[in-house]
Parts: structure tokens; C-alpha cells; sequence
């Protein structure tokens, strides 16, 4: 084989390789490592809760799909199927909330009713209570 | 969706008597796509119910942003193509048990009921009928069904070159476990 067709063939083999790799990657990517990313909002549970509830429309676009660590006094803690860890956190309403839910958790006992927490995790919106999702206690803060 | 939003509002506002209101705001819902090309699983554990044991009805929401799957690029394309959740950020249902007199909510016990309602993915709304359980335990109540939908009936458009990998009935599972709305 002629040097430069071997040359062009690297050359191709490697782009499809590299190509191929890339959408292997894409494909199989897992979530945010929240306890590693940075955050787009640091805030507290309070203001959170009210810019949703003095309006909605604002507080949607300033913060759905932005990485927020939100600081606050834990309300309650719901375990749910599957390893599933739901923390809300004390605001201004009786009614409304932060909510942040996790993935599997090791060990939900260790959160009571009352400590400050510092969570950080994506908004996914407001339904009755400002929703986060793909949650991540951020330890050093605590 | 506006109007879901205030009855369920309202529902779920305290008022003089709220014995017979339950709630829940980490209710979940997930559906399973299966096809010989791929498995697809969304759940979302942040559905917020009200169920009135006095008149059968239930009423829950949930954000399309909240269903979470286990591969990052899977759930972009649910959010951004499919559901186009910026746009239609809520899927809600709206209906009533209707064999409610066939629940005892003062006895422990599965109870097999029937509920009808309206059902509303991104902007269109269909009647559904299923069959589920509901289960009177000690301080509350749990609420199971299982269903099918079509993605084309709620306008979910999937182009041709994926349609193989998404089955043609997803399976829809609903688990919510219900506890008293209490004065406050």
C-alpha cells in the first residue's frame, strides 16, 4: 500500500474512532455530580420560596434548570421507594416549601427535623413547593 | 392547566373541615417503555395529590422536570423534544373514584376501586379509566394503579427514526401515599 493512502486511512480509522467514542460517551453520560459543580445560585431556603410564591413567571425563568445550593432549617424528611430521599426545608409559608430530592442516600437517619443543611441541586420548577432534583448535601457547609 | 392548578389549589386550601382531605407531595409516577431496541424507565417522585375520601375525588400534578432517568442524554431528549417541558412544564389528572362507597376508610384493608377522569400531557387532555387499589393503613392511605398510554394520543410526536425504540403503549405506574391535610 501506497504510504500516503495508509496515511489517509489512519487518518479516517481515527476520526470514526474518535467519533464513535464521543457518542458512546454522550450516550452512557450520567447526571451532575452535584458535590462537584458549581453552583448558579447560592441562596436560602426563604428567598428561594418567595420569589416563586411573589412571582411565579420570574422565579421560573431566574431559576428552573440552574444549579442552586439552597441553605435551610430541615422540616421534614420523606423516604420513598427505591432509596429515594425527599428533604424539605423551612421557608416563610406554611404551605410551601423547598423540596429537594435525592438519589439513594446512604444513611437518612443522620438528618433530623431542624439541623441546617446546605443542599445543592437542578430546579425543576413549582408545583405546590419550589421542586429540586438530582440533590447533593454539601458537607463542608454544614 | 391554569384551571387544574387553582382546583387543586383549592383542594387543598385548609378549610373548617379537613377530615376527609389527604395529601401528598412526594407521590410518584413512573413509566417503562420496553422494545427489543431499548428500555426506557422515567420516575418521578415529586407528584403532588389530594385525594377527598368524602367525594372520590382525586386530583394530582406532576413537572415534566421531575421525571428522572438514568442516563443524562435520555432525559435532555425528554424534556426538549418530546415533551417540550419549557413549554408544558405540568401533566396533571383530574377525576373521581367511582366505586367510592365500596371503600371503608375506617377499616385497615385493600380496597379494589375504579377511577375516571381526565388526564393532561403537554396540551392535549384524554378520558382515562383504570383500576387500582386503595390501601387504609394507620394514619393514612395508599393509592396504586397501573396503566397504558399512547405517546400519540397526548401529541407526543416521536420521528420514524426512533419509533422502534419506544414501545407503542408506555406502562404507567402511580404510587401515592396519602396522609391527613391537617388544620394548621
Amino acid at each position: 500500500m501506497k504510504t500516503y493512502v495508509k496515511i489517509a486511512l489512519f487518518f479516517v480509522s481515527f476520526i470514526a474512532l474518535s467519533g464513535i467514542l464521543a457518542a458512546l460517551y454522550m450516550y452512557n453520560l450520567k447526571h451532575t455530580d452535584m458535590a462537584k459543580a458549581e453552583p448558579d445560585f447560592v441562596i436560602s431556603a426563604l428567598v428561594l420560596q418567595k420569589a416563586f410564591e411573589d412571582d411565579e413567571t420570574a422565579a421560573s425563568t431566574r431559576y428552573i434548570n440552574k444549579i442552586l445550593e439552597v441553605t435551610g432549617t430541615i422540616a421534614s424528611v420523606k423516604p420513598a421507594e427505591n432509596n429515594i430521599l425527599s428533604i424539605s426545608l423551612v421557608t416563610g409559608s406554611d404551605l410551601s416549601s423547598v423540596i429537594c430530592t435525592f438519589p439513594a442516600i446512604a444513611d437518612p437517619s443522620k438528618f433530623m427535623n431542624g439541623d441546617q443543611i446546605t443542599l445543592r441541586g437542578e430546579c425543576s420548577g413549582f408545583l405546590l413547593d419550589v421542586l429540586l432534583n438530582n440533590c447533593a448535601v454539601i458537607e463542608d457547609k454544614k | 392547566m391554569k384551571r387544574l392548578t387553582i382546583l387543586f389549589f383549592l383542594l387543598s386550601i385548609v378549610f373548617a373541615v379537613n377530615a376527609q382531605k389527604y395529601m401528598t407531595k412526594n407521590g410518584y409516577i413512573g413509566f417503562y417503555s420496553h422494545t427489543p431496541m431499548e428500555d426506557i424507565k422515567g420516575d418521578n417522585n415529586q407528584v403532588a395529590g389530594v385525594l377527598d375520601i368524602s367525594t372520590g375525588e382525586m386530583v394530582f400534578q406532576a413537572l415534566i422536570k421531575s421525571f428522572r432517568f438514568d442516563r443524562a442524554l435520555m432525559e435532555e431528549h425528554f424534556n426538549e423534544n418530546y415533551m417540550e417541558s419549557d413549554k408544558f412544564p405540568k401533566s396533571g389528572f383530574k377525576g373521581k373514584i367511582t366505586n367510592l362507597s365500596s371503600v371503608n376508610f375506617s377499616k385497615n384493608g385493600i380496597y379494589d376501586v375504579t377511577v375516571e377522569g381526565d388526564l393532561t400531557i403537554r396540551d392535549a387532555t384524554n378520558k382515562i379509566s383504570t383500576k387500582g387499589t386503595i390501601e387504609v393503613v394507620t394514619g393514612g392511605l395508599n393509592a396504586n394503579s397501573k396503566f397504558n398510554i399512547s405517546p400519540e394520543d397526548y401529541k407526543i410526536n416521536i420521528p420514524g427514526v426512533v419509533r422502534e425504540k419506544i414501545a407503542k403503549n408506555l406502562e404507567v405506574t402511580v404510587t401515592m401515599k396519602y396522609t391527613p391535610l391537617e388544620n394548621k
